[in-house]
């Protein structure tokens, strides 16, 4: 999220208290539109108010660190839980991307989740795009964000769009909220 | 304080609120459709006086706040079109907003409006911020207050004047922004302690609740500050730290203190807290003796200590800053300060120092034993630990350095950690003995001196015999075997290639094992009689000449030790493997005589030794025929022996008298033999001997060596008579065949006439 939005990133692990949230303008199709991005707490005790922020969402990104099996194990978690709380009302065909991060690490050799892994759970959820990514040099950020900003605006007859996040560095995900405006 | 309603009744507030929102949302948006200023103003600050609510519990206010939060979003797109288009100065629009009639709807419209005025950059930033962090003191009722700061630090989230940002001022902007942060989070901290003590007391628990519900608003104050590019290690240490710590200690908050620090440590970066790491411990002692101390501390060292092992390179930096040191300093300061904390408590703070050791300084074990030693002091107050918590933390002490060295032998240099153990009751000193033993099978750890193991067996001794007050009955038959069998296999592992050092470790061993009673013995005595046995065969595998007086490793010696153990085994009702384990040494002795044989018949053909060397052969090869374990072994080794001493050869040797002597000696041992028959009942195997014997004699009769006459033949024939008769049970037929055949051969001998015939003819065979 930091990436895209400040093109900054950082290496140390600080941990997301609450939701985070930034926004951003991004030009689609010739139109201005303002994305607001909000991040979830990837640990469980920094949530304590709960996830109202995930209702109204236009679309949501799951993140998994692809050195770690455990948060590709987690998305299905995360999926559901997103589906329950923010309970869409077409919740088969609520857009949702898949962004496999920290490509760069260690040249991919430390890398545990395959990209053909990640594309049979995406296709097995409805063909979710699916996009590899680092957020560290920024390799595909920009690509998936402009996935994400237009599969919230097909979504936009629900009125709010939600777009999901970026880096998570534990391995959990982040769920964003674009309102589309001009 | 909300009132006691039901579920069902903050339900229906909640739904109440929501239209609310909705309701006069969609006039707002009718009026930002038609871009009329003065209704959106007027919707929208009916529309957040459902906020002004009192009802709902922090989730529910949360819901309503979030849609609030959504349509304000779309009011602030509307006030910049507004200030870009001309219409309205954003400065008039800060003045405008504050007409609205109520404090909480003019507060929010004033954030979004100043949001909207620090991006038209018209005003610092900081200004802009100071004013409304200012401003939002007008709400005192901590819900309220606390969700309206939130709403501030959301929407003031990037548009903080930090280094980089579009909105950096001068030089010292960052220090505004953090200036602006830290206020917020102080005055936030503020209305969130202050929620404790508003309201009725039986409500306590209640609120206790709720301020729970509400805490990530105030740490995510905390989240903002570390998110700042501004804030470097300088500026943290400084500034941002002392300034959290003075608010965190000095609010007196239980709930505050504890989950501040835990934010503290998890929202800024490790190397912060490496190089702050004397003032952070500092804030400890401070805190309210109620704190749940150990579980942050715990976190911290359980942090940098992940640090320090996945980046290996900042390890000098640890050193420097005396990690350990401050950590175990710490550690003993909060213990002492907090005077009720459990024995758990601290024990789990000594695990986590423990593993910090281990993981940033796995060379010094000292280190690890001076953590181990502070335990021991803590526990020295007590008696055996009771608490199972506590014990499963002892436990898992002790199980990290075993984890970490892989190596038993380096837990046993640590003078402190058969010490920790002693607090251990009956059954946790097992599972501890067995873990380690796994240690020891996993890693296929050889422990070599009697020394150590003198010391591994104290560490692993109630598996090893009964304890004081155990109550083994309780104890699963089959938990039994399978802490028995890993004995056995322990002592298996336990190997000197040095033969006095293995006799000595033998010999530990022993002492311990034969405590362990009549229900262990059965499991344990076969690994060491199996392990002596190993240690017999190297014996012999080497040359003989070890085999001396002063060398205190002999088979023989060996074979006591497996004698007195074995015999341990007569107090138990397994009378079998005693047998069995009897048999398993005499196999070995069985090897011994083939070996003899084998040595016997080579001898008797190497022509190649000078006199005294073969001399000196000869005479070790019978002394050890003498020496094997059962008589008739003995017996058939030295007859065999005579061969050495008379061969065919020219210019072989031939010394009828040696012959003699060792058939003489043969005898000898048969009479022995017969004679340890005859007290014990037993078989008529010795009359064999006697025979065999006799046919020995008439080899070397027939080889005409002058000392064997017809007449000791004629004794010998009479002695077999004797003692076939003197036999009270049955004759063994095969005795019997044997017998009559050796007798048929000499009447045959006579008949052939010549020579040999000549010399037969006074041997009388009835």
């Amino acid at each position: 999220m930091n990436q895209y939005v400040n093109k900054k990133f950082s290496n140390q692990y600080k941990a997301t208290i609450g939701a985070d949230f930034l926004t951003k303008e991004v030009q689609f199709e010739d139109r201005l539109f303002t994305l607001q991005i909000w991040d979830t707490a990837g640990q469980e005790r920094f949530q304590s108010l709960g996830v109202a922020f995930y209702r109204g969402a236009d679309c949501c990104v799951l993140v998994y660190d692809v050195n770690s099996m455990k948060s590709f194990d987690n998305l299905n978690n995360w999926r559901e839980e997103f589906l329950i709380q923010a309970s869409p009302s077409d919740p088969d065909n609520f857009p949702f991307v898949l962004l496999g991060n920290k490509v760069d690490v260690d040249d991919g050799n430390s890398r545990v989740v395959s990209e053909k892994k990640a594309k049979a759970w995406c296709a097995s959820k409805g063909n979710i795009p699916y996009f590899e990514t680092s957020a560290k040099d920024g390799t595909n950020v920009e690509e998936a964000f402009q996935c994400i900003v237009k599969n919230a605006l097909k979504n936009e007859p629900e009125e709010e769009l939600y777009v999901p996040d970026t880096v998570d560095v534990v391995g959990g995900n982040r769920a964003q909220r674009s309102s589309g405006c001009c | 304080m909300l009132p006691d309603g039901g579920a069902d009744d903050e339900e229906r507030w909640l739904a109440e609120g929501i239209a609310g929102v909705q309701q006069n949302a969609f006039y707002m948006h009718r009026a930002l459709d038609s871009n009329n200023l003065k209704d959106a103003l007027k919707y929208s600050a009916q529309m957040l006086s459902e906020l002004r609510t009192s009802r709902l519990s922090p989730h529910k206010y949360y819901d309503l706040y979030m849609r609030a939060f959504d349509e304000m979003r779309k009011l602030e797109m509307f006030f910049r079109e507004e200030t870009r288009r001309g219409s309205c100065s954003v400065v008039d629009l800060y003045e405008l907003v504050q007409h609205a009639g109520n404090v909480l709807p003019r507060l929010y419209l004033l954030c979004t409006v100043g949001s909207v005025y620090i991006k038209s950059k018209e005003a610092p930033a900081k200004d802009v911020l100071k004013d409304l962090v200012e401003m939002c003191r007008g709400i005192q009722h901590p819900l309220r207050g606390l969700f309206l700061r939130s709403y501030l630090s959301q929407i003031s989230r990037d548009k903080l004047p930090d280094i980089g940002s579009e909105y950096e001022g001068d030089a010292d902007s960052i220090n505004d922004a953090v200036e602006f942060v830290l206020q917020n989070f102080i005055e936030m901290n503020k209305l969130w302690v202050r929620m404790q003590h508003q309201g009725p007391v039986r409500e306590k628990e209640k609120r206790g609740k709720e301020r729970n519900e509400l805490r990530d608003l105030v740490g995510k104050n905390l989240h903002v500050l570390s998110q700042i590019e501004g804030v470097d290690l300088d500026m943290y240490k400084e500034t941002v730290l002392p300034r959290i710590l003075e608010q965190v200690v000095n609010c007196k908050d239980e709930l505050a203190q504890f989950y501040l620090m835990d934010c503290i440590i998890q929202v800024f970066p490790d190397e912060y807290h490496l190089q702050t790491l004397e003032t952070l411990l500092s804030a400890f002692p401070q805190l309210q003796p109620n704190v749940d101390i150990k579980t942050v501390l715990s976190q911290l060292m359980d942090r940098l200590s992940s640090y320090a092992a996945a980046s290996p390179e900042v390890l000098p930096e640890f050193l420097q800053v005396e990690a350990f040191a401050k950590f175990s300093n710490a550690i003993g300061k909060v213990i002492e300060a907090q005077v009720d904390m459990p024995v758990v408590g601290a024990v789990t703070l000594y695990v986590s120092l423990l593993t910090f050791t281990l993981r940033v300084h796995p060379d010094r074990l000292d280190y690890v034993d001076q953590v181990l030693g502070a335990c021991v002091k803590k526990l020295s107050g007590n008696a055996k630990l009771e608490d199972s918590r506590a014990t499963k933390q002892i436990v898992a002490l002790l199980s990290a350095p075993l984890e970490k060295y892989s190596n038993i032998v380096t837990a046993l240099e640590l003078s402190n950690y058969p010490r920790v153990m002693d607090y251990l009751d009956n059954s946790t000193t097992k599972v501890m003995a067995l873990v380690i033993i796994q240690s020891i099978m996993k890693n296929t750890t050889c422990i070599s001196t009697s020394d150590k193991i003198e010391a591994l067996f104290d560490l692993i001794k109630g598996l090893i015999k009964d304890m004081d007050g155990a109550q083994d009955d309780e104890l699963d038959d089959e938990d039994f075997k399978e802490e028995q069998n890993s004995v056995a296999r322990l002592i298996h592992m336990l190997h000197n290639d040095d033969h006095e050092e293995m006799l000595k470790i033998l010999c530990t061993v022993q002492k311990h094992i034969l405590q362990g009673g009549p229900k262990r013995l059965p499991f344990t005595v076969p690994s060491l009689v199996f392990s002596a046995l190993k240690l017999v065969r190297r014996l012999q595998g080497q040359d003989g000449d070890v085999i001396g007086e002063d060398v205190p490793a002999t088979p023989k010696k060996i074979f006591q030790i497996l004698h007195q153990t074995i015999e341990a085994l007569s107090c138990v009702p397994s009378p079998e493997l005693a047998l069995r384990l009897y048999l398993q040494c005499a196999e070995d002795s069985k090897a011994q005589i083939t070996a003899i044989h084998l040595i016997i018949g080579t001898l008797q053909r190497m022509s190649i030794f000078g006199v005294e060397n073969r001399d000196t052969l000869t005479h070790k090869t019978t002394g050890y025929s003498a020496k094997l374990l059962k008589k008739p072994d003995q017996c058939r080794a030295v007859y065999a022996c005579s061969h050495l001493f008379w061969t065919d050869d020219q210019d072989g040797i031939m010394d009828g008298e040696r012959v003699l002597l060792c058939l003489k000696r043969a005898l000898r041992i048969a009479n022995a033999a017969q004679q340890m028959a005859n007290v014990t009942r037993g078989s008529s195997g010795s009359v064999a001997l006697f025979i065999e014997i006799l046919n020995k004699y008439l080899y070397f009769f027939e080889k005409g060596i002058p000392e064997i006459t017809n007449t000791v033949i004629q004794d010998l024939i009479e002695l077999i008579r004797t003692e076939k008769q003197s036999e009270n049970s049955v004759a063994d037929p095969s005795t019997e065949a044997f017998f009559a055949s050796t007798l048929r051969y000499i009447e045959f001998q006579k008949q052939k006439g010549g020579s040999i015939g000549e010399k037969y003819e006074q041997i009388k065979t009835t």
